[in-house]
């Protein structure tokens, strides 16, 4: 019984002090103490791992090899359509003095793990303070040129970060239509599609196959800037709904990046502001 | 007793590990198993109430370091898990093989439900009623599946350390 108070009191105490707490500091402790044992159990097991997924996913293997070549055709006459458009794009920021890019340091890291719950969707990466992670920083994979949002680190010790993914249903952040540059907010569903809310109705949608983008956007408020930068890729818009009664629409947004097969990731060391987590 | 402590923590160290390194991969319908959940209950039913008791607050507050959660639900959890089937042992006469597994797969099932409730209490759980039934039975399901092949591992390293008993005549 003794046990139950003393669970009881932890909560207490934990939920009033939130991350500045002994218990919170506990909790860094313990993660960085398991942080060198996940590496090592994952670069272990990664490759069983990925012979299972691989084989749960034989079935669509054959379709997904028809879908792709046929995808490998439109893009090749559209890689010389884009050669043409890149060399115009440069001869114009060239002229207009532009600095190409504006994108802030970013520390490579590896995942190293997964959270433990059911219900929060995280990752621990091997990278921590030491190497200039902090709370608050975006957390993206992909190449530089196009980057795709992945989540946000919510926990650093000075050896792993806690990356709270795009997923999560604590996860929020502010997205734009690519085509119609409605500007919406994108919250985490788990594992369904995410939801972006605030979208009005009568937004026009791209017809047919076109796939619609959703993209961070950058905004400022009363000095304050966006957590995020602008133009990294959240997803491709998978169904939208036009609620007749509502003021808006809904729009089910598929993340780009696939969490079951998450590896390298890249932590942008953005000035992020304290207490976003 | 020096080495009944350090072999449970070994026990519960591996179990964290496993759980979110590998199983995270090895998902079933998108749920994992509760590896902490199925430590606590199989030693509760070898041992008792009170070292079910205290087992479970250790293996929750170890699974509460690495939430993103008021730490604390998961010891509070398992230490009522693991009294709760320490008790419901001395109601058991079934001798069948299968009542491991049918123990593990009730007890989590009925565990992680408390946990959703006590963190919904907190405000730190926002899933559909559905959803949260749908988990706490999955991951009963996949608990039951791990039971046969663990429970043996788990007795033999329990009983092994057990501290022996002086007779004396």
């Amino acid at each position: 019984m003794g046990l139950v108070a003393l669970s009881l009191a932890i909560i207490t105490l934990d939920y009033r002090q939130g991350q500045s707490g002994p218990l919170a500091a506990m909790g860094r402790g313990a993660q960085a103490f398991m942080a060198p044992l996940q590496e090592a159990v994952t670069s272990a097991t990664r490759p069983v791992g990925d012979f299972f997924s691989g084989l749960a996913h034989l079935p669509s293997l054959e379709r997904e090899n028809q879908d792709l070549q046929d995808q490998v055709t439109t893009l090749q006459t559209e890689v010389s359509t884009n050669a043409q458009l890149q060399a115009q794009l440069q001869q114009l920021r060239d002229m207009l003095g532009l600095k190409s890019s504006l994108s802030p340091e970013a520390v490579p890291a590896v995942v190293i793990g997964n959270g433990l719950s059911n219900f929060h969707y995280t990752v621990t990466i091997d990278k921590g303070s030491d190497d200039g992670v902090r709370v608050c920083q975006p957390v993206v994979t992909g190449s530089a040129s196009s980057p795709r949002l992945v989540g946000q680190v919510i926990s650093v010790t000075p050896i792993s970060a806690e990356v709270r993914l795009l997923i999560d249903r604590d996860f929020s952040v502010a997205g734009e239509l690519a085509t119609s540059s409605q500007t919406g907010l994108v919250v985490g569903q788990g594992d369904q599609d995410l939801q972006m809310q605030g979208i009005p109705t009568g937004t026009t949608f791209p017809e047919g196959d076109t796939p619609e983008y959703v993209f961070t956007v950058s905004y400022e408020i009363a000095g304050e800037h966006g957590r995020y930068p602008p133009g990294l890729l959240i997803g491709q818009v998978s169904s939208v709904h036009e609620a007749s009664n509502a003021l808006e629409t809904e729009v089910s947004v598929k993340p780009a990046v696939d969490f079951s097969a998450l590896e390298f990731v890249l932590v942008l060391k953005t000035n992020a502001s304290e207490g976003c987590a | 007793m020096t080495r009944r402590i350090v072999s449970v923590t070994a026990i519960v160290i591996t179990a964290v590990l496993l759980q979110s390194t590998v199983f995270s991969e090895l998902r079933l319908l998108g749920v994992r198993p509760e590896l902490l959940f199925l430590v606590t209950i199989v030693l509760a039913l070898l041992e008792g109430p009170n070292e079910g008791a205290i087992v479970g607050f250790g293996a929750g507050l170890a699974q509460d370091m690495f939430l993103d959660q008021p730490k604390g639900i998961t010891a509070l959890t398992l230490t009522l898990l693991g009294y709760g089937v320490g008790m419901a042992r001395q109601y058991i006469v079934s001798p069948s093989p299968l009542l491991p597994t049918i123990v593990v797969a009730i007890g989590t099932a009925l565990g992680v439900a408390f946990y959703e409730i006590v963190s919904f209490l907190l405000g730190s759980f926002d899933l559909s009623a559905a959803e949260a039934v749908r988990i706490a039975l999955l991951t009963a399901a996949y608990n039951a599946v791990l039971t046969p092949i663990l429970y043996p591992l788990l007795r033999r390293i329990v009983e092994g350390s057990r501290p022996r008993r002086v007779v004396r005549f």
